[in-house]
């Protein structure tokens, strides 16, 4: 009895061991191998839908072996991803490719490297080159269906090298394969989801005039307006430092020059200025349209009339002024003549350009034009001559920190900052400085610089953004400093527009043998296993033993038979 | 195909050992057993050297050579021939002759070497999709460190298991044990401070090895004449 016991006692030890045992082993298969030879950062290009209509790349996964060319005749290229650099990107190539839709496993596009600091000419001829195929690129890239995965990365030393080992073995005609080996390149994520009710966060500080204790009136207010989120075909990589980063750092010091001026009651002027720094100027304004229709009534028939700052960080000698009114009007005229004056003085071109609104249409190209529709006389200081299509100069790929230059910043501001001067301290037509280089008043070109770096690392697409995004926080914090009642108000984009997520991921590339390789190696060790033990019986038991060990079974039946 | 790459190491790894037991008279007399009694030793010696290493040894952040830290690693190896010794003399063995006992005691330790040092490291590595050569060269590594655990069995049971030797050959037999022990540092510092690529480092070893086994055999062959 007692014997039993134990027995069954030990019986179940013994089987619980080997549970654990079990439970080990499929723990131990199940660990993940994240052994990568490479892991790169890559940025998915933007995924999205107007009204229902998709546009962009659909994919996030990727795990393919890695191609060099689009042309090539002997490989199969839905189950490649092809890697092309795009300084040596041919775009009618691709251009037809994407249009004929052919069929691809994925597309990994090389970015030059982001360079801080200005370089030599030669260098920047080279940067111009690429930005037009750039520009290009990305208005080809984000309004196709492209039904594959594609993914940005800048270019490194590892890729390079990767890529030149590609078009090696594609230049022999071997193409990478699961029988040939070579690259293999995989981006583990799933499937993009939906940006659930996305939101954009307008931003606006007021300066308020002073108001003469028996004026009952409400003072005139003039309007600063300048969108600050972008949109490109990487949304991880769109920093617009042009458009529109350089409007909204023209703005932050605008608003800190005048905070200067108004907070001592002696140069307190007599108008309010109202700050307003809105999203979703990719999608017709309509982050501004939502602002405005915020307004009551009242407040929006003080407007005197509004400036908007759109991309003012590269021009040379001309800076445009696009009005929806024709330019006789006396309010426009008004304006126009002071800005003039002032780049008169300043040795800078300025020219004006009438666009009239046509109501139907919902492309909105200025963002003056949400203005005007509400009967608010507004203008665009734009150093873009031509109003700009659906999705076009919103602050894309080619828009980085290099292309902008400090000092044409440092002159819209000038310009902008002292013609509203003249303006509310009645100097028109008189020639003097309020912001004279050496006063304290002085445009801070540090500030400048330091809010361009700042908004050239950060990418701004605003489904991307959230709520509580420490970049809206550090603007509102910023206007702060300088206006008071700073809030910002969250409103839904357009309901034409959906995003999908998954914007940035890590590319693993693997360096992997063929399948033939394996096989290959099999029978090699298989014939070193036989070989050895061959040598070994014959030199311990001699060569008859060996010969005998084969013929046994046969021996054994001949004598049963 | 990962997997498929993972067997073939295996294959490397531990084919050879098990070849040798089966394809040598050791699986005729069933010496199974003082193989596995060898693999405890085994066990137990790289215990006791592993709490040496942590005693003696400062742990170095960087992968450079020390000769300090070496040469005790190396005296720290010796212990594998103290663990050997045990094996072969303290154990009570079943009835095997002195050639299969040492054999036993070899290919025991050098499949107990394998498992310890490279199954893992396999497991973890080769079924990855990311090629390398390396977990080829370590099979290759353990094909030799059969033959030199061999070797280092045949001369330790030279050494105290057989007495009447001839005189002559006794300094040659304590040269090449401690050759033979001292091969792990060997190996590192050619690694380490010459800076070697895989490939000769792995070159180097199964010369290595075959050499050795060649003098050992030579010496016990010498010793068995003189019975």
């Amino acid at each position: 009895m007692v014997g039993t016991r134990s027995d069954g006692a030990g019986g179940e030890l013994l089987e619980s061991i080997y549970s654990v045992l079990v439970l080990a082993l499929v723990l131990v298969a199940c660990v993940e191998l994240g052994d990568a030879a490479t892991a790169v950062d890559v940025y998915r290009l933007i995924q999205y839908d107007i009204a229902g209509v998709p546009f962009g790349s659909r994919l996030a996964g990727l795990n393919h072996h890695a191609g060099s060319s689009l042309s090539t005749t002997n490989a199969d290229l839905s189950r490649t991803a092809v890697i092309l650099p795009v300084r040596e990107l041919n775009l009618t190539l691709l251009n037809e490719f994407i249009t004929r839709k052919q069929p691809l496993g994925g597309l990994l596009l090389l970015l030059p490297q982001r360079t801080g600091s200005r370089e030599s000419s030669e260098k920047i001829h080279g940067d111009s080159l690429t930005r037009s195929i750039l520009v290009e690129l990305e208005k080809l890239l984000i309004h196709s269906y492209i039904p594959y995965p594609v993914y940005f990365a800048f270019e490194n030393g590892k890729l390079n090298s990767i890529l030149a080992d590609v078009r090696r073995s594609d230049a022999t005609g071997q193409p990478a394969s699961a029988t040939s080996g070579g690259y293999k390149l995989v981006v583990s994520s799933w499937e993009p989801k939906k940006v659930s009710a996305p939101t954009i966060t307008n931003i606006q500080g007021w300066l308020p005039g002073l108001k003469e204790d028996d004026d009952t009136n409400q003072l005139p207010t003039i309007a600063i307006v300048a969108f600050y989120d972008t949109f490109g075909a990487a949304p991880a990589l769109s920093v617009g430092s042009d458009s529109n980063g350089s409007g909204v750092v023209a703005l932050l010091e605008i608003a800190r020059l005048f905070s200067r001026l108004y907070s001592n009651p002696k140069t307190r002027g007599k108008y309010n200025l109202l700050f307003g720094l809105t999203s979703g100027g990719p999608y017709n304004y309509n982050g501004t349209l939502k602002w405005l229709r915020s307004f009551d009534q009242r407040l929006r028939e003080s407007i005197d009339y509004a400036i908007c700052l759109n991309s003012i960080g590269s021009w040379n000698n001309e800076l445009w002024v696009h009005v929806s009114k024709p330019p006789e009007n006396a309010y426009i005229k008004q304006v126009f003549d002071g800005l003039s004056d002032i780049a008169q003085d300043m040795g800078v071109k300025i020219g004006i350009k009438h666009k009239k609104i046509n109501i139907s249409n919902p492309r909105v190209a200025w963002e003056h034009e949400q203005f005007s529709r509400v009967r608010v006389t507004a203008l665009t200081l734009s150093e873009l001559s031509v109003p700009p299509e659906l999705l076009e100069s919103t602050g894309g790929l080619h828009d980085s920190r290099n292309i902008v230059d400090e000092t044409a910043v440092y002159r819209s501001v000038k310009l902008v900052a002292e013609s509203l001067a003249r303006h509310i301290y009645g100097k028109q037509g008189r020639n003097i400085q309020i912001f004279a280089e050496s006063s304290s008043l002085a445009i801070n070109p540090s500030y400048i610089a330091l809010w361009l770096d700042l908004l050239s690392r950060t990418p701004r697409v605003a489904p991307f953004l959230e709520k509580t995004n420490s970049f809206i926080s550090a603007l509102k914090k910023e206007l702060s400093d300088h206006t008071v009642e700073v809030y910002g108000t969250h409103e839904s984009i357009d309901g034409i527009f959906t995003f999908y997520d998954s914007t940035t991921a890590t590319l693993n590339i693997y360096q992997v043998a063929s399948v033939t390789f394996d096989l290959l190696l099999l029978l090699v060790l298989g014939a070193y296993i036989i070989l050895l033990f061959c040598f070994l019986v014959i030199t311990t038991r001699g060569v008859d033993d060996l010969i005998n060990m084969f013929r046994r079974p046969t021996s054994r039946k001949s004598k049963a038979a | 195909m990962t997997m498929f790459h993972f067997v073939n190491c295996v294959i490397l790894t531990f084919g050879p050992h098990a070849v040798y037991y089966s394809a040598t008279p050791l699986s005729e007399y069933d010496t199974i057993g003082t193989s596995v009694k060898a693999l405890v030793v085994y066990l137990v010696t790289t215990l006791v050297k592993l709490i040496c290493l942590a005693t003696f040894l400062k742990v170095s952040e960087t992968d450079t050579f020390d000769p300090y830290q070496e040469l005790m690693r190396t005296l720290i190896g010796f212990i594998d021939i103290a663990g050997i010794y045990f094996a072969l003399t303290q154990l009570t063995h079943r009835n095997i002759s002195q050639a299969h006992k040492f054999q036993a005691v070899g290919l025991g330790w050098a499949f107990a070497d394998s498992v310890l040092y490279r199954l893992a490291p396999l497991w973890i590595g080769a079924r990855g999709l990311e090629f390398t050569w390396e977990y080829i060269f370590q099979g290759l590594e353990a094909n030799a460190n059969l033959v030199l655990n061999l070797s280092l069995a045949a001369l330790v049971s030279l050494m105290w298991l057989r007495k009447n030797k001839p005189k002559t050959v006794i300094p040659i037999i304590y040269a090449c044990a401690v050759i033979l022990a001292s091969m792990p540092s060997t190996v590192s510092y050619l690694r380490k401070a010459l800076g070697w690529q895989p490939l000769k480092v792995v070159g180097f070893e199964l010369t290595s090895s075959l050499v050795m086994a060649f003098i050992s055999w030579q010496l016990y062959y010498a010793c068995q004449r003189q019975v």
